[in-house]
């Protein structure tokens, strides 16, 4: 139980910076992703919590106690580490005892611990055997086992099942979330995967090239995203992101001219180039053209059951919508679409900044 | 199934063609004096009255079938190679384990690995002749320590490079995750790294241990009579009234593979599979 805070955390390797003026506050018990794309600074994060690398600048503090230049075992962190990092000349119980062990706990404590443990991920019956006879989803649960089985002050895991198909993602992904609010775990989760992000994460931060972009709740960060950069990486499909422009009249993009919304102009008073990001799932998309302010032919279809994708041009600007499963559209239609201003987000064109 | 044939036919003939002379030796370390050459008329594969006198002549200096005494036995010798070897591979092994971890984990000075090719790049009588010259003035001509001493500097390349190898194929995430749970760095490698690479420690201790104990040349420059070791000891075996002695020469070769192939079995277990097989996802 503990809160965990970095301010102004910087890291460089040689010339890049890995990590730049990174503010975060973890509070004790929530389930915090950090989401970005791969070597956006993620990994270096716990890596800098956890004492493996030490900052350039800022400070660490966790339970309110500086342990900007303590050591790891100092922390009392854990930790999932992305490839695993198992002792493969231990067996599974031997793995997940080592944090306990290594504390010098008594045996009859670490056998309570470990049926524990064991049980709620379900591998009481390959405690016995070694890394190399394990599956990759035991060897995953394993691992997690390693971590949760003693009271550390937060739970760091670096896609900790990024490497499991698809179908055990979703199942460990669930397991995951259930473990963490059952004992009221911190839970600090990097991902590149922003579904991933979401949905497990009551609070997700969000990297670009070392500096934190946003930090909200999931449903926050997609509504409201602080900049287009966030606006891309959350949501699938991918937002549509177009040049647009501020006049007199209202936004003017390739799509034709937006009306106002209220309380608009006030905020789009000094803007001038802006980009209008609209979410696909914002589009309706009707099968025919009649009676549409936009009209654009179809390029692609994709269909996923419950919905369609649809990747359509106009005016060559290439616009992705969805539309309902059963829509009867295909390559070549001329397609209706038709865009809810109030949807709409708008950032500023030079710093991405969000506008409205 | 025809295929299966032919393959084990042909292994078959390649296993004769490569046996043979090793064959040849064992058959010629049982054959009395008279049957070693041609002078008794043919050479036949299996000796035709077997005898252990060849054994009994290097180890005693003296045989019934033999005329003159050796000068010196082959337990001089033995004990020589055994102990320069092992203490050789002993410094080779350790050194070069701790030398490959350093590198392999701090990522610095991996010039040092090239810098201690140097000893192998030049041809070995351009690196031992002045070995050899600084060895005099340092005394340490026809001393074991001297002899074990050159020994494990120059099989050192060998353990850091094969000892690189695999720390860099072993994630340093692992010993980061002992640390995480309260090793000291010192701790992790004794605790964790060293048991994993015990099996690539014990392969390159049995190859340093080959290289040393089959050196010649070193041996040769570096020895006079006390410490001679076995490969320079088997080519002095000749007698004038007898010329070469080949079936002591044999019997010798034979006592020679005995210790690799033992130290082999012994550490067998250890030769096989990767190192980090089941430490991480795929």
């Amino acid at each position: 139980m503990s809160r965990i805070v970095l301010e102004g955390v910087t890291k460089r390797y040689g010339s890049t910076v890995a990590l730049d003026d990174a503010s975060l506050t973890i509070e004790s018990g929530s389930f915090t992703s950090i989401f970005g794309p791969p070597s956006s600074g993620k990994s270096v994060l716990l890596r800098l919590l956890l004492g493996l690398e030490t900052v350039d600048a800022g400070r660490i503090f966790i339970d309110g106690m500086d342990v900007t230049n303590a050591l790891p075992k100092e922390r009392n962190l854990s930790m999932v580490f992305q490839n695993l990092a198992l002792f493969p000349h231990l067996t599974a119980r031997e793995n997940i005892a080592f944090p306990l062990v290594r504390r010098g706990i008594d045996s009859g404590t670490i056998d309570d611990r470990l049926d524990q443990v064991a049980g709620i991920l379900s591998i009481s019956h390959i405690l016995h055997k070694k890394p190399a006879a394990l599956s990759g989803g035991e060897r995953q649960r394993v691992a997690i086992g390693r971590a949760l089985v003693r009271d550390a002050s937060a739970y760091l895991m670096d896609e900790p099942i990024a490497a499991l198909d698809a179908r055990l993602r979703d199942v460990m992904r669930v397991e995951l979330k259930r473990l963490q609010s059952e004992f009221g775990h911190t839970f600090i989760y990097v991902t590149h995967d922003n579904e991933e992000a979401m949905s497990v994460a009551d609070r997700m931060a969000i990297l670009r090239e070392g500096r934190i972009e946003q930090i909200d709740v999931p449903d926050a960060i997609y509504a409201k995203p602080a900049t287009a950069y966030v606006a891309s990486l959350v949501g699938s499909p991918r937002i549509n992101l177009l040049n647009a422009e501020y006049t007199a009249g209202g936004v003017v993009s390739p799509l034709g001219k937006l009306a106002m919304v209220t309380g608009w102009r006030e905020k789009l008073k000094s803007a001038k180039a802006l980009r209008l990001g609209i979410r696909p799932e914002a589009i309706q998309v009707t099968p025919n053209d009649t009676g549409s302010d936009i009209v654009a032919s179809v390029s692609d279809v994709e269909r996923l059951g419950a919905f369609s994708i649809i990747t359509s041009k106009t005016k060559d600007t290439e616009i992705t919508a969805i539309a309902a499963g059963d829509a009867r559209i295909s390559v070549g239609d001329s397609v209706g679409l038709s865009i809810n201003p109030s949807d709409c987000h708008l950032f500023d064109g030079s710093s991405g900044r969000r506008v409205v | 199934m025809n295929g299966l044939i032919i393959r084990t036919v042909a292994i078959a003939i390649v296993s004769c063609i490569a046996l043979l002379p090793i064959t040849w030796m064992i058959s010629m370390a049982f054959k009395p004096a008279a049957e070693w050459t041609t002078a008794a008329g043919e050479i036949s594969l299996i000796p035709k009255n077997p005898t252990l006198s060849n054994f009994v002549y290097v180890f005693t200096g003296n045989a019934p079938d033999q005329v003159v005494s050796l000068d010196r036995t082959v337990w001089g010798p033995l004990f020589a190679s055994l102990l320069t070897s092992v203490i050789g591979t002993l410094i080779a092994v350790v050194c070069g384990t701790a030398a490959a971890y350093a590198v392999s984990r701090e990522k610095i000075n991996e010039s040092i690995g090239l810098s201690l090719l140097q000893l192998r790049i030049f041809p070995p009588l351009a690196v031992m002749i002045p070995v050899m010259i600084m060895w005099a003035f340092l005394r340490m001509i026809d001393t074991w320590w001297g002899l074990a001493l050159i020994y494990g500097i120059v099989t050192l390349p060998f353990s850091f490079w094969l000892m690189k190898a695999y720390f860099d194929e072993l994630p340093r995430e692992i010993e980061e995750a002992a640390i995480v749970e309260g090793c000291t760095p010192f701790m992790a490698f004794r605790q964790i790294t060293l048991p994993i690479v015990a099996s690539a420690v014990a392969s390159t201790a049995l190859f340093i241990f080959i290289l040393n104990w089959s050196d010649y040349i070193i041996a040769l420059l570096l020895t006079r009579k006390d410490w001679t070791t076995i490969p320079v000891y088997m080519n002095a075996l000749a007698t004038a009234a007898s010329g070469q002695l080949y079936g002591a020469k044999a019997a010798l070769g034979l006592i020679a593979a005995i210790p690799p192939v033992v130290l082999g079995i012994s550490i067998q277990r250890f030769l096989v599979r990767g190192l980090t097989f089941g430490a991480l996802k795929q």
